[in-house]
């Protein structure tokens, strides 16, 4: 009973949050100084008229929402204007309908867009968490069981250097190393490679994710290790521990049946983080690597103010966040029961 | 274990010689790869805006006629024109045998279809605007179009050089808003040397040769644009091979270039030449465009031609365009390139620098450092020539060039609060709002003069495109004679009275026009066309003319 109440609490406060969401989302591109219909557009052959026209296309011609008419600069409007005929309405009446709109800047639906990316982006931070995880969690049991030997000493050191490289000067020097080595250096396929039969095309996908990817490890892998590694530390130096040694057990059976699922808690907590923020892309990777993903498409529409796009992006973020969170702490509760009845 | 490993050699190595006799019997296509930092937003002709769609449209469609590297129009679609004595009947005769590439004839008619669906979508961003002088447009028969005018206009030519033909078969559904501006196209059907074969949005356009075409049939099988998001990776892309050429680079990878036996680095005036300007809002009070948002809250000391003298003599161009473009620029002189060819005015002579100069200017007009802090007031002493200076906060030219012009100005006792800002946010406080002291912006140039000479035009000023807010009623009158003198010499002869004006008024400082600087590999590609006034190798005239190193 206490862990289906845990469950139905936090799912009520996930949902409240993507609720908060939907509402700020729509007012926080709305304050941004700019008018999308002149985005970028300083051409004298762009008359008046067709800057009109491209408001009433975009809606933008409505009031925001009842008593203003924009909000930056912000304009007091009528307040006595019918609702339904706001802006704010419309979004909520289209988001009940599952419709995004469509981009201002491509015209083309902004679900069908962020799709595209949103697979582009899983695929090379999917890849690249595994990888960084598997790896980084058992360099980190290693050396967090051979402690303060030379080893451990190898490991945090690699750990920390990895870390703390910043992933766009990392991304440069393997892309240049990459490309003296034959390895693509960028985009997520060759062009002309879709008439090709299915095995050859993933063979090509996979030959681009290699550098990205292994950027992508390296940083993270690092993070990984240092957590694990410390944390495993702290479960060994357990009174516990001792007596499991005394026992007579193996050093394989203190791990598994001991040490691990009580170090594993943080670890799981900085998983469900990062994989939550995996949606909103690596923008730095995706852009030494020019890599079609999310970050980089919201990067352009933040540029085009291009809200429809940037709607539907931090939904789809704030979503993917909330719902990570949500499976870490239904993680947490499993792995710690005390969790739940807190 | 060791006979199944053998086996899986030789069948990789047979699988090997297999796959390596398969291609030895085919002939490889030639397929260029180039590289550029950008993506077209859109293939829609009406409502594409970065310059990215619009070299793709010059691939793949045709026009009516078709704009050169060497600055002149010829006949594209068209064989011939006649023109009526009083100038406003244009009737053109279309050439017989140019088919769309699905296989459907193009007659008359779709090219009078296509003037028409630009004319009549006041919303397609830019081509409506070159239509407002159209009349009519009429098929009268399968090969002849004919096009009245409002008014008679000296540049025809220019005008029709992008209305690119469409099919009427397709684009009948797609004739009005908002059908016309939703539209994808992305299957993209023209008649022009290249077809497209694959769009994939921020990655790639993959175009095939149409070698049936009437004018210039591609020598090449193919060519794909691929994107890079950054000028280093192009670069580096180029050197590894995995491009042929590139659109674009960082000036500071020249010399490694140069150094590179197997690469080809060109420059020189770019295809749509691109103009730097210092923007001072001298907009008169009396001027300010108050009902369309106007605050005009600029420095009164850019009013005064004095000033903006003085600090033209304190501007070390050469210096610029040495440290911001790395030497590859031409000092400038007004809104009008030198890469438009005939139209600049090369007889002006610019404001040499001089500091002494400048310094004597100010003095002698009032300006003078009556607190003695280094900076100088106002001639009543009322405020101190202290201006603020805004840049887009995308420019990577304008932050070193702040710098420098802040050392330059600071010698004659002016100073600068700098600052960069989002474009979109600089828009909104330039014009028609003249919110600002200084900018530091640009233009790209159409290739007919009108499009900048409109921007001194006190017209534009309520628009927001005359972004000083500068007004000279001369000036004014000789913008709407040069726009229906058909006399191309007397026209000529305007263009140049009107930049002589406002390079007197010193309206901007131009600090330069900027070269275009590309680069190609020269053991992949031969042919490319790099000798005209203008730089452009994805232009169409290289890409019909190169073909595959033997």
């Amino acid at each position: 009973m206490s862990r289906y109440r845990y469950l139905l609490k936090k799912i009520g406060w996930s949902s409240f949050t993507i609720l908060f969401v939907l509402l700020l989302n729509f007012f926080l591109f709305r304050v941004l100084p700019g008018d999308p219909a002149r985005a970028g557009i300083h051409d004298p052959r762009l008359k008046k008229d067709a800057i009109e026209a491209l408001r009433v296309r975009f809606g933008l011609d409505k009031p925001v929402i009842n008593c203003f008419e924009t909000l930056n600069p912000i304009k007091v409007g009528d307040c006595g204007v019918n609702p339904l005929d706001t802006q704010f309405f419309i979004y909520l009446r289209n988001l009940t309908q599952g419709e995004l709109g469509f981009s201002f800047h491509t015209n083309r639906p902004v679900f069908e867009v962020l799709v595209g990316r949103l697979w582009n982006t899983i695929l090379l931070i999917g890849a690249g968490q595994i990888l960084s995880i598997l790896i980084g969690v058992a360099f980190g049991m290693f050396a967090a069981w051979k402690a303060r030997t030379s080893i451990d000493y190898a490991a945090l050191i690699t750990g920390l250097v990895a870390w703390s490289l910043p992933t766009f000067w990392l991304g440069i020097i393997l892309l240049f190393w990459g490309s003296n080595h034959g390895f693509p250096i960028g985009g997520r396929a060759t062009p002309g490679m879709s008439s090709q039969p299915f095995l050859s095309q993933a063979g090509d996908i996979a030959r681009h994710m290699i550098l990205p990817t292994l950027t992508y490890t390296i940083v993270y892998m690092g993070e990984y290790l240092l957590v694990m590694r410390s944390s495993l530390m702290d479960v060994l130096a357990e009174d516990y521990i001792l007596t499991a040694k005394a026992k007579g057990l193996s050093t394989f059976q203190i791990l598994k049946d001991h040490a691990l699922k009580n170090a594993m808690l943080p670890i799981v907590t900085i998983i469900a983080i990062n994989l939550g923020f995996t949606v909103a892309g690596a923008i730095q990777i995706e852009a030494v690597y020019s890599w079609p993903g999310l970050g980089g498409a919201i990067f352009e529409a933040v540029n085009r103010r291009d809200f429809p796009v940037l709607q539907g992006a931090f939904l789809l973020i704030a979503v993917s966040v909330v719902i990570a969170n949500l499976i870490a702490d239904l993680t947490y509760s499993y792995l710690d029961p005390r969790v739940q009845e807190q | 274990m060791k006979t199944r490993y053998t086996h899986i050699v030789l069948l990789t190595v047979l699988a090997l010689a297999i796959s390596a006799c398969g291609g030895a019997g085919q002939s490889t296509p030639a397929v260029l790869r180039a590289g550029w930092a950008g993506s077209p937003d859109t293939v829609n002709p009406g409502t594409a805006v970065l310059s990215e769609s619009y070299t793709i449209f010059a691939l793949v469609y045709d026009t009516i006629y078709e704009y050169q590297l060497d600055g002149t129009y010829k006949l594209d679609v068209a064989e011939s024109v006649e023109v009526s004595d009083d100038s406003l009947t244009w009737t053109f005769k279309i050439r017989d045998g140019i088919n769309f590439h699905d296989g459907q004839p193009m007659t008359a008619k779709d090219v009078a279809f296509s003037v028409n669906l630009y004319k009549n979508n006041g919303d397609y961003i830019y081509l409506n605007a070159y239509t407002v002088n159209f009349d009519t447009v009429e098929a009268t028969d399968d090969n002849t179009v004919v096009i009245t005018l409002l008014n008679a206009v000296p540049n025809m030519d220019y005008l029709l050089s992008y209305l690119y033909v469409v099919p009427e078969h397709i684009w009948k559904d797609y004739a009005a808003a908002p059908a016309s501006v939703e539209f994808e196209n992305v299957e993209m059907i023209g008649t022009g040397p290249f077809k497209m074969l694959e769009y994939n949005q921020n990655e790639f356009v993959r175009l095939g040769a149409n070698k049936e075409h009437f004018g210039n049939p591609p020598k090449i099988d193919e060519v794909i644009f691929q994107t890079f998001e950054s000028d280093d990776v192009l670069v580096q892309s180029l050197r590894s091979g995995a491009v042929d050429m590139i659109t674009e680079m960082p000036a500071t990878a020249v010399e490694t270039l140069q150094g590179d036996a197997t690469i080809q680095v060109v420059t020189g005036a770019p295809f749509a030449p691109a103009v730097s300007d210092i923007i001072f809002n001298q907009v008169d009070p009396e001027n300010c465009p108050t009902d369309v948002g106007g605050l005009c809250t600029g420095h009164p000391a850019l009013r005064d031609r004095n000033v903006r003298l003085a600090l033209a003599h304190a501007t070390d161009k050469q210096k610029l365009i040495d440290i911001v473009l790395l030497g590859f620029g031409s000092p400038g002189l007004t809104l009008i390139p030198d890469g438009l060819g005939h139209w600049y005015n090369n007889t002006l002579k610019d404001y040499e620098f001089n500091v002494a100069k400048a310094n004597q200017i100010l003095d002698g007009a009032g300006y003078l450092d009556s607190d003695g802090d280094g900076v100088r007031e106002m001639p009543d002493g009322s405020q101190p020539l202290n201006f603020r200076m805004h840049w887009p906060s995308d420019s990577i030219d304008a932050p070193r060039q702040a710098e420098l012009l802040t050392e330059m100005w600071g010698e004659v006792g002016v100073t600068l609060e700098l600052q960069a800002i989002d474009p979109d946010a600089l828009t909104a406080e330039c014009c028609p709002a003249f919110d600002f002291d200084i900018i530091l912006w640009g233009w790209g140039s159409d290739p007919d003069p009108n499009l900048l000479l409109s921007v001194y035009a006190t017209s534009e000023i309520p628009n927001g495109y005359n972004e000083t807010g500068y007004s000279n009623s001369a000036y004014d009158e000789l913008y709407v004679q040069q726009g229906v003198e058909l006399n191309l010499e007397k026209r000529r002869e305007i263009v140049w009275q009107m930049q002589q004006i406002a390079f007197d008024d010193v309206v901007y400082i131009i600090p330069f026009y900027e070269q275009s600087i590309q680069a190609y590999r020269v053991d992949k590609f031969t042919g490319w066309i790099t000798d005209k006034p203008k730089v452009e190798i994805s232009d169409v005239s290289s890409l019909v003319v190169i073909e595959p190193v033997k």
